[in-house]
């Protein structure tokens, strides 16, 4: 590691209005918090240095999370509390910081991301969507023409649950540099193959590393 | 619940940050805490409205007013405010996210005539009634300020009240006497009438115009006792000491001048006769480096912008521009922030001044002089001369830039082809210039001249008022003429539509018979008319011809001295004598000084605070 560079990988939520905040402007935005805070960051050496502050695992817009991950490198040894306290006075309405620590993992160490999706749906619908034995998804391929793939064997159903007039499911989807599977993606699948439109909110809940633990 | 109603369809529109407010800086009070409420409406898209100096300045300063809150609201892009109108969404503020029509105010900054469609389109998604005569109630209360005001009379139906001159002192007492009346539970008539007392304040439905048979104003009058006759424009005096944010509403998204801004100076000494701005923000003030350091300092630090730039008519006219240049390079440089002067005038700054902002920031060279030739350049009294640009392009020329932009203006008074050659030659001893500086001194590669040609605009409160717009032709010919001239592709020459220029001047000098032609061509789709993807002159051409009401009457006619304004109701404190006798100097391309060098005795009284007014 160079000299005078301090990683810290940070947990952060994302709710509310920030949800629509997308990956490009959460960006700037936090680039601007760093500045606010007086958080000094470390800048990246070379011809077009940039400022060392990056998201391993994006989030679609609108979806929100309690487990977003944010790695930034600082040019002093801030402590972690110090970092979380400082950037949380300086974050809008809807980031907050959980905290603050040593990274450990490798961001290819991503493998998983689960997943409470809560719809006007039936529960009867979706139970026939999601055990019918293909679930397919068209997918753009290099070549700009689209194929169909079958997304059934990554989807792990952890739970489903009717309240009200809505089903809260609870999903782990592959994530992270290899396959990425969007929620939104199954969304898309399950109202074609019911032929009705259907309201969503969906919040991620954990990143999952290749042990199947919290990644860290 | 109104955001749940939003949040359900902003992820199926472009950029849906721009319509959920939550920004750092954005102001978010108690509702039931607050007893006015003001909806600052930019009449354009968030993008360019959130640019916007005027608007943040007055925005902090109401919200400063523990008791007032004062909210954001622009025109949504089509996209969204087709979603808006098909499930219902009126149009919100972006701090509460709640219907701005229940608002007590309801403020349109009018910042250029072709934004007009949009004010009456924001007050429809608003769901508001677009004429004031059928806004019964108190409340909300359509006001309009900025530049336009200075003629506001084409949109005179649909505002109850114009805030004309600068606004930090107004609008506040215009609030509280709101506040007051409100209290008392009095009508919307009795807080005109009180309203019409403050000084700045023009109320249009207590004026009352009459025509005469050639369609020129005869008079406009006022139709209630104790309105004044005529409504003078507020200036801020002590303007060192005027309120200025100390942060601002940092977007999520990109917008186009996405950086903190500094206003170091109002008003303009130099008096170019074609410059509206130039005169009707008169007289010239100035901040002192102290208070345009703490103000820097202040808004770098809590947006975390990485760039500050000064804002003014022509900043480097600050009496101390080298010092305070020199003590801001200071403070950016070991901060890291980014310093940029968007009217540079390169001449004025000593080599040492120069040398700390190159390293800072290298940008493009602009110049504006507006006219090919000296002569012409005297008869608009721009005080621009060949040698001055040839001497600042050599010294950035071998500060190692490249690129040159010339602004320049088609169909001025007076005007002949040989005006249009002389845009060519301009461009061609800059051309020149550049290979006789030795390679290895100048910047590298290639240089490159864009002339960019702007249809000189007659506009209201300058000496040129009386001028007639160039026709159609006229231009016409005038671009082939100009292209003809270019000797090389190293020059390259850009224009306007000739439509928005005609728009603009007509609703420029325009009176309340356009006020039907605006909203006409609004009910038949035009919106968003500053947009080239949107404006739709073939509509607005067909509206006027079919009302009977001829665009080229207020844009393209000679009018006399002795002809009534629609403005002329109106005092921005120059004195009509004063623009007339401009205007014959102008025939005898005679230069005014600027103000520094000697007064002229514009109008503008030494009370207001300026500089250089000598108080005759
Ligand atoms: S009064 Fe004189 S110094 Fe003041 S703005 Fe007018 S011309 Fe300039």
């Amino acid at each position: 590691m160079e000299e005078n560079r301090f990683d810290r990988r940070i947990t952060f939520s994302k709710y509310d209005r920030a949800v629509f905040i997308s990956h490009l402007d959460l960006m700037r935005t936090m680039q601007r918090a760093f500045k606010r805070a007086d958080l000094p960051i470390w800048y990246t050496q070379g011809f077009n240095p940039h400022a060392y502050i990056m998201f391993p695992l994006a989030l679609s817009l609108g979806i929100s999370s309690d487990v977003e991950i944010m790695d930034a490198s600082l040019t002093e040894d801030i402590t972690c509390d110090d970092v979380t306290k400082r950037l949380n006075s300086a974050l809008p309405t809807g980031l907050k910081i959980i905290k603050t620590a040593l990274p450990v993992n490798k961001h290819t160490a991503i493998k998983k991301a689960e997943y409470e999706i809560i719809l006007s749906a039936a529960q009867r619908d979706f139970n026939e969507f999601i055990s019918r034995e293909k679930i397919e998804i068209k997918k753009k391929t290099k070549k700009s023409s689209e194929k169909l793939i079958d997304i059934k064997p990554d989807i792990e159903l952890l739970g489903i649950n009717t309240k009200d007039e809505e089903i809260s499911i609870c999903v782990r989807l592959p994530a992270g540099c290899g396959l990425n599977i969007n929620p939104s993606v199954l969304l898309e699948a399950f109202s074609e193959f019911t032929g009705k439109v259907y309201t969503a909110k969906i919040s991620r809940t954990r990143i999952l590393d290749n042990n199947g633990e919290e990644y860290r | 619940m109104y955001k749940e109603k939003i949040e359900k369809i902003l992820p199926s529109v472009q950029k849906p940050a721009r319509y959920i407010g939550g920004e750092h800086g954005s102001v978010v009070k108690d509702k039931n805490k607050v007893s006015v409420r003001f909806a600052f409406c930019f009449p354009d898209t968030y993008d360019v409205g959130m640019s916007h100096l005027g608007m943040k300045i007055l925005y902090g300063l109401k919200n400063a007013v523990e008791d007032y809150w004062c909210e954001r609201v622009f025109q949504p892009e089509p996209d969204y405010e087709q979603k808006m109108r098909e499930e219902g969404i009126l149009l919100y503020g972006l701090e509460s996210l709640e219907p701005i029509k229940d608002f007590d105010f309801i403020g349109f900054t009018l910042q250029y005539e072709l934004s007009y469609t949009n004010v009456l389109n924001m007050l429809d998604l608003a769901g508001v009634p677009l004429h004031a005569r059928d806004r019964k109630d108190l409340s909300p209360i359509v006001v309009g300020g900025g530049p336009c005001v200075c003629n506001p009379e084409p949109l005179a139906d649909f505002f109850d009240l114009f805030i004309l001159g600068e606004g930090e002192k107004v609008n506040l007492e215009l609030m509280e006497l709101y506040k007051a009346m409100k209290q008392k539970g009095a009508g919307k008539e009795e807080f005109l009438l009180s309203a019409a007392k403050i000084e700045g304040v023009y109320v249009p439905g207590f004026y009352d115009f009459e025509y005469n048979s050639d369609g020129t104003v005869r008079s406009c009058i006022p139709n209630r006792n104790g309105v004044p006759k005529s409504v003078k424009k507020r200036v801020i005096e002590d303007y060192d000491k005027v309120y200025y944010p100390d942060n601002f509403v940092v977007p999520f998204t990109k917008i186009v001048h996405d950086r903190a801004v500094v206003e170091v100076l109002r008003g303009c000494i130099r008096g170019c006769r074609f410059c509206q701005a130039g005169f009707i923000y008169r007289p010239f003030r100035e901040k002192s480096i102290d208070t345009i350091k703490r103000n820097t300092e202040d808004l770098c630090k809590s947006t975390g912008y990485e760039e500050v730039s000064l804002s003014s008519l022509s900043t480097s006219d600050h009496t101390q521009i080298n010092e305070l240049l020199s003590e801001l390079v200071d403070y950016t440089k070991e901060e890291q922030i980014s310093l940029s002067l968007p009217s540079l005038r390169v001449d004025n700054f000593s080599e040492d001044v120069l040398e700390k902002i190159s390293t800072v920031r290298k940008s493009g060279l602009t110049f504006a002089p507006e006219a090919g030739t000296q002569r012409l350049r005297d008869v608009i009294n721009k005080n621009v001369s060949e040698e001055e640009i040839m001497r600042s392009c050599k010294i950035a020329f071998e500060g190692g830039y490249t690129s040159v932009k010339l602004y320049f203006m088609l169909g001025l008074p007076t005007e002949t082809m040989e005006d249009i050659e002389g845009m060519a030659d301009t461009a061609h001893k800059i051309i020149d210039l550049f290979y006789s500086i030795p390679k290895e001194k100048r910047g590298k590669g290639s240089v490159s001249v864009s002339i960019s040609c702007a249809t000189f605009v007659p506009k209201p409160f300058t000496p040129f008022e009386f001028e007639p717009q160039a026709t159609r032709q006229e231009i016409i010919d005038k671009q082939e003429h100009l292209i003809s001239c270019l000797k090389t592709r190293k020059i390259k020459a850009s224009w306007h539509d000739y439509n928005v220029s005609l728009l603009e001047a007509a609703l420029a000098r325009g009176d309340r018979r356009l006020g039907a032609v605006i909203e006409e061509a609004w009910r038949r789709g035009c919106k968003m008319d500053s947009w080239d993807e949107y404006f739709k002159p073939d509509v607005w051409w067909r509206t006027f011809d079919d009302l009977d009401i001829d665009p080229e009457f207020y844009a393209c006619r000679k009018r006399d001295y002795s002809e009534v304004f629609a403005w002329d109701h109106l005092d921005y404190m120059v004195s009509k004598s004063f623009f007339i006798r401009e205007n014959k100097l102008a025939y005898q391309a005679k230069t005014t000084p600027n103000c520094k060098e000697k007064c002229s005795g514009c109008g503008i009284k030494k009370e207001c605070g300026g500089v250089y007014c000598g108080g005759k």
